[in-house]
């Protein structure tokens, strides 16, 4: 990422937006007011992200969302919209990719992997909407309850819809995780007794 | 007891006017005794989750200051706590964790949901947020705000308190079910 170059004046300000449409055909997002917006296919959107990370310093993945566009207005195409929203703190830029996901397939790729705190926002996504991502290492409910059924900010998520929950998620497989990675043996799976040094 | 002829203000009615110095005993009811130490030295157990929490540091501090009711030793264990004040939201993904922390409470045991998210789910009218801990756990008192003034918690202290003397010592809170 150091040897990015630094975008400073004009004409380079807009040389990640040309390389996004010449490269990876993306097509600017005329409806969204935001810095720069562009609709990208799913299959070229782990690559243009990576561009974008690595020759046009967008350093910082400022959050992975869904967006539901069920009863939306103004929208016929698919159901959901993966977004993905950069910042550069170099030039201070902000640059957000979206990709168009079906209700049928409701699947992307996940980029954990690209940026470390992507593994935290695909779990949000995932929860909240139902959209999964695809190679993500532990897709499991970041915010919801562990047994919460269905995913809660769907616009058809019934709004007065309540469950009963229970179980105390005590969270042991990122703590073993955790402790492996310090050292520890983990004994017993899954057992707060079950850890020693 | 002592030899002073009057009781200090804090003793119950019941209590002072038994205290002579005649003879230096007292003769009253065990109820009466241990109610009188109970309600003066609440222990209690602060559940904050949310903004009401921020308000019961307000109510703890010197300006309000819940030690002059005899409830400042502020413990964070369960079992060393005889008063859970729950000040803040409780989502499901908590209210297993509340749950736990009650039953590990030793009995006597009285429970003030402070301010409108404890006591109702208070404007969370969602898929997420437990409207009212009494789903899950008994409250004693309710505090109403959001979030309450310190001397409503206050308030709810001395509720407490004046349940508390009303109480048999051989009352049990809760009984098991199965
Ligand atoms: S009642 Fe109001 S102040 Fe208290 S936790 Fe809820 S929102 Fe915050």
């Amino acid at each position: 990422m150091s040897d990015a170059p630094e975008t400073t004046d004009v004409e380079d300000k807009r040389a990640d937006q040309d390389a996004l449409e010449s490269r990876f055909q993306a097509t600017p997002d005329i409806h969204d007011s935001w810095d720069a917006s562009f609709i990208v296919t799913a299959d070229v959107l782990r690559d243009a992200l990576i561009a974008l990370r690595d020759e046009f310093a967008y350093n910082v993945l400022i959050d992975i969302t869904t967006i539901d566009y069920l009863s939306h207005a103004q929208h016929d195409g698919e159901r959901f919209a993966v977004s993905y929203n950069l910042k550069s703190l170099s030039s201070g830029d902000r640059i957000r990719l979206k990709v168009w996901v079906s209700e049928e397939e409701a699947e992307i790729v996940s980029v954990h992997d690209v940026w470390k705190n992507a593994n935290w926002l695909e779990r949000e996504a995932w929860d909240q909407y139902g959209v999964s991502f695809i190679g993500h290492p532990n897709q499991k409910r970041l915010l919801n309850h562990i047994d919460f059924k269905g995913h809660p900010l769907r616009k058809d998520f019934p709004v007065r819809k309540r469950q009963e929950l229970s179980v105390n998620d005590a969270m042991l497989d990122e703590l073993e995780a955790r402790l492996q990675g310090k050292g520890y043996a983990v004994l017993e799976q899954g057992s707060p007794a079950g850890v020693k040094a | 007891m002592s030899d002073e002829t009057t009781a200090p203000a804090s003793i119950p009615e019941e209590l002072s006017q038994q205290f002579t110095n005649e003879g230096g005993f007292l003769a009253t009811k065990l109820d009466t005794v241990i109610n009188w130490g109970r309600s003066n030295s609440l222990w209690p157990f602060p559940f904050g989750t949310a903004c009401c929490a921020i308000e019961f540091m307000g109510t703890v501090s010197s300006v309000f200051d819940l030690s002059r009711f005899g409830a400042e030793l502020v413990r964070f264990s369960p079992r060393q706590a005889d008063l859970l004040l729950v000040a803040g939201t409780i989502t499901y993904k908590q209210a297993p964790i509340l749950k736990q922390i009650y039953d590990q409470m030793c009995e006597p045991k009285w429970v003030v949901a402070i301010g409108a998210c404890a006591s109702s789910g208070g404007f969370y009218d969602c898929y997420c947020t437990v409207p009212g801990i009494d789903h899950i756990i008994p409250v004693d008192v309710y505090v109403a705000g959001c979030p309450p003034r310190p001397e409503a918690i206050l308030e709810s202290l001395v509720q407490i308190q004046n349940k508390i003397g009303d109480e048999k010592v051989s009352t049990t809170h809760v009984e098991a079910s199965s």
